[in-house]
C-alpha cells in the first residue's frame, strides 16, 4: 500500500519497513533481532497483549472448560458431561430460531441498510446546506446506548402507545400491532429499530470512504458529460468498495451477536419471537443458572461468529488491504 | 415482593406456622443475643443488606428495619441496596461466587439455598438464631439443609389466587367469585361485556403466563406426580398435559388484555398490576404481594375501588384436591464470610421478631411468618389469605421453583410460548423433558 | 493491493495529501439546488430523529398529557420533570461513574493501542503478522460473547463492583478496532521523519513519544471517540458487574429508572433525554474528526 521505506539505517534498527511485506529489508539480519529492539517490541506489546489475552482470550478459554460441564454456579464445576451441553443446544427448537433470527438480522440488516445508507451517503456527500447538521441527526442514534434508546423504544411501542396512535392517526388502524409481543411482527420491529440505530454508522462509513476517492476521477467523468448520478454509479460506487465491505462484515458480526435492543425491548425470549443466540445464552447462564450450557452457547456463537469472519475474509475481503482480519497486511 | 420466589417449603409447615401463631401472640421471637457489642472491640461494623424492595413500601419498610437496628447498636452500619428482583437473583450467586457479596442477601431457600450452604457461601445460623428459629416453628424448613442446618430466616409466606376488582364484578352482574373454571369463562364473557380486559396478563415476564398451568396442574393432578416431577424429573402424567388443554380452552376465550404478550407484571400504567389497579382490567391471577404491587402503580398509593381475593376455581373432573393451594415465601441469609457473623446473624433475627413482623403486616406487602405478626394484618385481602394459607390441606411450592430454575424457567418459557401461539400442551411438557434432561 | 485497480493510486498518498485532496473536493463541488435532494434528506433525517425528539419533548409534558394523547406536543410546557432530574443526586452520581469509566477506558486503549500500532506498523520482525492477526481477529468477538465468563471471572478475582472491572474487558474488547485504525496511521507517518530523528541521535522510543504520538493525534481521536461512545453506552457488562446503585453508570441507571418509575413516564422521558444528551453533544463537537479518523481507516 503505501510506498517501501527502505531500510538500510543503523543496525539495531534492522528493518523498520512499513509498509509492503514483500520487500524483504535488504541489510542482513544476522541473528535476527537486537536484544534492545526485541525489548522495545516487549515493552510496547506487553502491557496490551496482557489486558487482551487476560480478558478476551482467557474468558474464552474459560468459556469452553466450563462449557464441558452442568453447573448451576454454586462452587465449583464438578459434573462433567462432555460434549452434552452442545448437542443439547443444536437439538434445542428454541436455539435453532434463534439462528434463523440472526441469519434474518444479518440479511435484512445488508439489505435494507446497505442501499439506504450508501443513498443518503451520496446525497449528503454533495454540498447541500446544512450537511453538518444532516450528519448529526442521522449519526444520532448511533451515538445513543442501546439501553437508552431500548428504554425509549419500550414507551413508544406498547400497543397504547404512540406509534399505534399515529398509525391510528393516519388512518391505519389495520397496521396497529402489539410490536414487541406478537411473534410475528417481534423480529421486524428489532430489523426496523437496528436500522434505525446503524443506519447512521454505514453513512458516516461511507462518507469516510467517499473523502477519499479523488476528485479527478469524477471530475474527469463529468467532463466527458456524465451526470451526477451516473458518475456516481460508474465511479463512487466501485471504487467504494473496499469500505462497504468493511461495513457488510461489521453489520453481520454486529447482527449475529445482538444482545442489548431485544434484551431492553422485550427480553428477547423465545414466546415473543425474537430471541437472538446472545438471549438465549444469557437466559441459560444468568437467569436459568445453567453456567455450563450457557457457556457452550457462549462458544458455538465465538466458533459460528469466527467461522463466518473467514468465510467472509476468503470470499469477499480477500483483496482488501485491511481487511485481511485472520492474515497480517504485510 | 416482586415476583414468585421462594423456597421449596413444605406445605403444611407454612399452614400450622400461622396455625400455630394465631395461639403464640404472646411470644418474642426477637431481641435474643444482643450481646454481642461488648466482645466486638474493633467497634465500627459495616453491614451490607440487598433487597429486592425496590417500591415502596417496601422501600421505607426494610430502611426502618435497618434504622432501627441502627439505634439500638450505634456501632453499626447498615448499607441497604435494594436491587431489582431478576437481577438480584443473578447477582447474589455471582457475589457469592467471587468472593464479593453482601453480608446479608436475600435467601429464597430451597435446593439452590443447600447448594450455598454446602459450598460454604452461606452462615450457619442454627445457633446463634436459636430463638428466632424456635419461634418460628415449621416455617423455616424451607431454609434449613436435610442435615438441619439453618442458613436462612423467612419473614414473610403466603399463597396465590386470583385478585379481583369487586366493583367490576358487580357492574357486570356477577354476584359470586367463581368457583369451577365454567363459572369463571361465564363471568369472562360478563365482563366483556361491560368493556373492560376479563384477565390482566403479563406475559413478557412469562412467569405469569405459567401460573395458570401451575394451577390447573394443581387440580388436574393429585399431589404426587409432581412432588414425584420435582424430584425425578418424570413428568409423563398425562395430567400435565391436561393441564396445558385446560389453559388453552381458557386462552381460547380471549379473556387476557390486548397486547398482553408484550405487558410486563408490574411495571407501570400498561402493565397486567397496571391494568388491575387502574380499573381497566377485572382480574389477576398473583401471588400474596399483590394488593401492594396494585397501590404502588395507582397516582394516590390507593386504590380506588375494592379488591377482592378468590382461590383459584375448581376444575371438572381433575383428580387433585380443588382445596390445595400454591405459595411460596422470602427470606434472607448471612454470608459466611462476614465480618461480624453474630451482627449479622442478630440482625435475620431481628428483622423477623415480632415487633418488625407486625410493622410488616401493617404495610400490607405480605402476610408475616412469625407468630404474632399477623396481628398487624390490617388489609382485609392478606386476611382473606392468611386464613385460606391456613385452610389449605396443603400449599404447594411455585411450580418455577419447586422444579428448579432451570426446569422451571423452561416451564414459564412454554407456556407463554402457547398463550403466543408457538406452543402446544403437549410441547410443553416436552420442553419440561428436554430441560430436565440438560441437568 | 490497492493499486490493482485503475485511479486508485492516489490512494497510496500519504495523509497529509489526502487531506489537502479533501479539502479540493469541497471547493469544486457546485452547490445543490435540486430539491428532491433535500427532500429525501430531510425525511430520513426526519425519521431517524424522530423518536429522539418525541422522547425529549415527553419530558416537557406531564402523564395526564402523555395519557391523554400519546402523541401531542407539551401543553402547557412543564419543565420539572428535567430540573427534577438535575436536581437528583443519583443522576449525578451515575454521570460522574459513566465518566470515570469511559475516560479510563478511553485512555487505557488509546495509550496501549497506539503502543502496539506503533510495533506493527514499523518494526519488522518475525511474528509480526500472526500479531496483527491476532488483534485483528479480535474484531470476531465482541463483548457479549465473552460476558458470562469475564463476569464469572472477574468475580473471582475479587473486581466485581470496581470500576476496573468494566474498564479493563472494554480496553480488550476495543483493542482490536483501534489497533486496527492506527496501524495504517501510523504506517503513513513518513519514514523520512523518523530517519531524520535517528540522525539526530533520538532512539526510536524517543522518535515515538516525541513525534510519532504528536503526529498520530487525529487518528488517536477517532480511536477515543469510538472508544469513549462504546464504553459510555456499556450495557452488558455493567448490568452483571456493578451490584450497588451507586456503582451504577447511565445506561443502567435509565434502565433501573424506568423499573422503578414505572408509572411516571413523563419523568423516565425526561431522565432518558438527558442521558442520551452528554453522547450527542459529544459526537456534535468531533464528528468531523470521527469522519476524517475514519477516512484514514476504511481507504487501507
Amino acid at each position: 500500500m503505501t510506498a517501501v521505506i527502505p531500510s538500510e539505517a543503523t543496525p539495531g534498527t534492522d528493518d523498520r519497513a512499513a509498509g509492503s511485506g514483500r520487500r524483504r529489508p535488504r541489510a542482513p539480519r544476522r541473528s535476527g533481532l537486537s536484544f534492545r529492539t526485541r525489548g522495545e517490541i516487549a515493552l510496547f506489546t506487553g502491557p496490551a497483549l496482557i489486558v487482551y489475552i487476560g480478558f478476551v482470550f482467557v474468558p474464552i478459554a474459560l468459556a469452553a472448560y466450563y462449557g464441558f460441564f452442568t453447573w448451576n454456579g454454586v462452587g465449583a464445576p464438578t459434573k462433567f458431561v462432555g460434549a452434552d451441553n452442545y448437542i443439547r443446544a443444536f437439538t434445542d427448537p428454541n436455539f435453532l430460531k434463534a439462528i434463523q433470527h440472526n441469519a434474518f438480522y444479518v440479511i435484512a440488516s445488508l439489505v435494507v441498510q446497505g442501499p439506504l445508507a450508501l443513498l443518503v451517503a451520496l446525497l449528503i456527500n454533495r454540498r447541500i446546506r446544512l450537511r453538518g447538521m444532516f450528519r448529526l441527526l442521522l449519526f444520532a442514534p448511533y451515538v445513543l446506548s442501546e439501553a437508552v434508546a431500548g428504554v425509549a423504544w419500550r414507551l413508544l411501542l406498547p400497543p397504547g402507545g404512540a406509534i399505534n396512535a399515529i398509525l391510528g392517526g393516519l388512518g391505519l388502524d389495520s397496521w396497529k400491532h402489539d410490536w414487541l409481543g406478537d411473534p410475528s411482527v417481534t423480529n421486524w420491529t428489532v430489523l426496523v429499530l437496528i436500522s434505525w440505530k446503524y443506519l447512521g454508522f454505514a453513512v458516516v462509513l461511507f462518507l469516510a470512504g467517499m473523502q477519499s476517492i479523488p476528485d479527478e476521477l469524477s471530475e474527469a467523468a463529468s467532463i466527458d458529460g456524465a451526470g451526477y448520478w451516473q458518475t456516481q454509479l460508474r465511479i463512487t460506487i466501485p471504487l467504494l468498495g473496499p469500505t462497504i465491505r468493511i461495513w457488510a462484515f461489521l453489520s453481520i458480526i454486529g447482527s449475529m451477536q445482538l444482545f442489548d435492543l431485544p434484551y431492553i425491548l422485550n427480553g428477547g425470549r423465545p414466546a415473543t419471537g425474537n430471541q437472538t443466540m446472545a438471549t438465549y445464552m444469557m437466559l441459560y447462564g444468568q437467569e436459568r443458572h445453567m453456567y455450563g450450557f450457557g457457556s457452550a452457547v457462549a462458544v458455538i456463537l465465538f466458533v459460528l461468529s469466527l467461522a463466518v469472519a473467514l468465510v467472509y475474509q476468503r470470499l469477499v475481503l480477500r483483496r482488501d488491504t485491511e481487511g485481511a482480519l485472520t492474515r497480517g497486511v504485510f | 415482593m416482586n415476583r414468585p420466589k421462594t423456597s421449596r417449603f413444605i406445605a403444611l409447615a407454612a399452614a400450622s406456622a400461622l396455625t400455630l401463631g394465631l395461639a403464640a401472640c404472646g411470644q418474642d421471637g426477637g431481641d435474643e443475643g444482643g450481646d454481642w457489642g461488648d466482645g466486638n472491640a474493633s467497634g465500627k461494623v459495616t453491614l451490607t443488606w440487598w433487597h429486592n424492595g425496590t417500591a415502596e413500601p417496601s422501600l421505607s419498610y426494610y430502611q426502618s428495619v435497618a434504622d432501627a437496628f441502627t439505634a439500638d447498636h450505634p456501632d453499626v452500619t447498615i448499607e441497604v441496596t435494594p436491587i431489582q428482583n431478576e437481577d438480584l437473583q443473578t447477582k447474589i450467586i455471582a457475589a457469592l461466587q467471587g468472593g464479593d457479596a453482601p453480608d446479608i442477601f436475600a435467601q429464597w431457600g430451597g435446593q439452590e439455598g443447600t447448594d450455598q450452604f454446602n459450598a460454604g457461601q452461606v452462615l450457619d445460623i442454627t445457633q446463634s438464631s436459636a430463638a428466632a428459629i424456635e419461634a418460628m416453628g415449621a416455617a423455616v424448613d424451607g431454609w434449613t439443609t436435610p442435615e438441619g442446618n439453618v442458613y436462612g430466616l423467612p419473614f414473610t409466606m403466603g399463597i396465590g389466587g386470583v385478585y379481583y376488582n369487586v366493583d367490576l364484578f358487580q357492574q357486570a352482574g356477577i354476584s359470586q367469585p367463581p368457583s369451577t373454571m365454567e363459572e369463571l369463562a361465564d363471568a369472562v364473557g360478563k365482563l366483556k361485556a361491560i368493556g373492560v380486559a376479563p384477565v390482566a396478563l403479563g406475559g413478557v415476564d412469562e412467569w405469569p403466563a405459567a401460573h395458570g398451568w401451575y394451577w390447573l396442574s394443581l387440580r388436574e393432578c393429585t399431589k404426587d406426580p409432581r412432588d414425584h416431577a420435582a424430584v425425578t424429573k418424570d413428568f409423563s402424567d398425562e395430567c400435565f398435559v391436561k393441564a396445558g388443554e385446560d389453559l388453552a380452552a381458557f386462552a381460547a376465550t380471549s379473556p387476557f388484555q390486548e397486547g398482553f404478550m408484550s405487558a410486563s407484571a408490574q411495571q407501570g400504567a400498561q402493565s397486567s398490576a397496571g391494568l388491575l389497579a387502574n380499573g381497566q382490567a377485572a382480574m389477576e391471577l398473583m401471588g400474596v404481594w399483590e394488593p401492594a404491587v396494585l397501590k404502588g402503580l395507582t397516582d394516590s398509593g390507593e386504590l380506588d375501588f375494592e379488591l377482592g381475593w378468590f382461590s383459584f376455581p375448581a376444575v371438572a373432573g381433575g383428580k387433585g384436591d380443588p382445596k390445595a393451594a400454591m405459595g411460596g415465601g422470602d427470606g434472607f441469609s448471612c454470608w459466611s464470610k462476614t465480618e461480624a457473623p453474630e451482627v449479622c446473624s442478630e440482625f435475620l433475627s431481628f428483622i423477623v421478631n415480632v415487633d418488625n413482623q407486625v410493622a410488616f403486616a401493617q404495610t400490607g406487602i405480605g402476610v408475616p411468618v412469625t407468630p404474632g405478626g399477623e396481628a398487624g394484618l390490617a388489609d382485609e385481602v392478606l386476611k382473606t389469605v392468611a386464613e385460606n394459607t391456613a385452610a389449605a390441606p396443603y400449599v404447594e411450592l411455585w411450580l418455577d421453583k419447586l422444579f428448579g430454575n432451570n426446569v422451571g424457567g423452561a416451564l414459564n418459557t412454554a407456556v407463554t410460548e402457547m398463550l403466543g401461539g408457538a406452543n402446544t400442551p403437549a410441547g410443553i411438557v416436552q420442553s419440561l423433558k428436554d430441560a430436565a434432561e440438560l441437568e | 493491493m490497492a493499486d490493482r485497480r485503475p485511479g486508485i493510486e492516489i490512494r497510496t498518498r500519504r495523509g497529509a495529501k489526502v487531506v489537502a485532496s479533501r479539502r479540493a473536493k469541497r471547493l469544486t463541488d457546485r452547490g445543490e439546488r435540486n430539491p428532491l435532494v433535500y427532500l429525501v434528506a430531510v425525511a430520513t433525517a426526519a425519521l431517524t430523529a424522530a423518536p429522539v425528539i418525541y422522547v425529549m419533548l415527553g419530558g416537557f409534558r406531564s402523564n395526564q398529557q402523555i395519557n391523554t394523547d400519546p402523541t401531542g406536543l407539551p401543553n402547557p410546557w412543564k419543565p420539572s420533570n428535567y430540573l427534577k432530574v438535575f436536581a437528583d443526586p443519583v443522576f449525578w452520581n451515575e454521570s460522574k461513574n459513566s465518566l470515570v469509566i469511559a475516560v479510563g477506558a478511553t485512555v487505557g486503549v488509546c495509550l496501549l493501542g497506539v503502543m502496539v500500532a506503533f510495533v506493527l506498523a514499523r518494526y519488522s520482525f518475525k511474528g509480526r503478522g500472526a500479531l496483527y492477526a491476532v488483534f485483528a481477529a479480535g474484531l470476531m468477538f465482541p463483548l457479549t460473547v465473552a460476558a458470562l465468563p469475564l463476569y464469572l471471572l472477574l468475580g473471582q478475582i475479587g473486581l466485581a463492583g470496581n470500576p476496573l472491572s468494566i474498564i479493563l474487558p472494554q480496553i480488550g474488547f476495543q483493542l482490536p478496532m483501534t489497533v486496527v485504525i492506527l496501524v495504517p496511521f501510523l504506517r503513513a507517518i513518513p519514514a523520512e521523519l523518523e530517519e531524520a530523528s535517528i540522525i539526530d541521535g533520538t532512539t526510536r522510543i524517543g522518535f515515538f513519544w516525541r513525534i510519532l504520538l504528536p503526529l498520530s493525534v487525529p487518528g488517536l481521536v477517532t480511536v477515543g471517540v469510538l472508544g469513549f461512545i462504546a464504553s459510555w453506552n456499556a450495557y452488558l457488562l455493567p448490568m452483571l458487574l456493578l451490584n450497588r446503585t451507586a456503582e451504577y453508570t447511565l445506561p443502567l441507571g435509565v434502565a433501573h429508572y424506568a423499573t422503578e418509575h414505572s408509572t411516571d413516564t413523563a419523568m423516565v422521558l425526561a431522565f432518558t433525554s438527558i442521558c442520551m444528551l452528554p453522547a450527542l453533544i459529544f459526537f456534535t463537537i468531533l464528528q468531523k474528526r470521527i469522519v476524517g479518523g475514519l477516512t484514514g481507516a476504511v481507504k487501507g
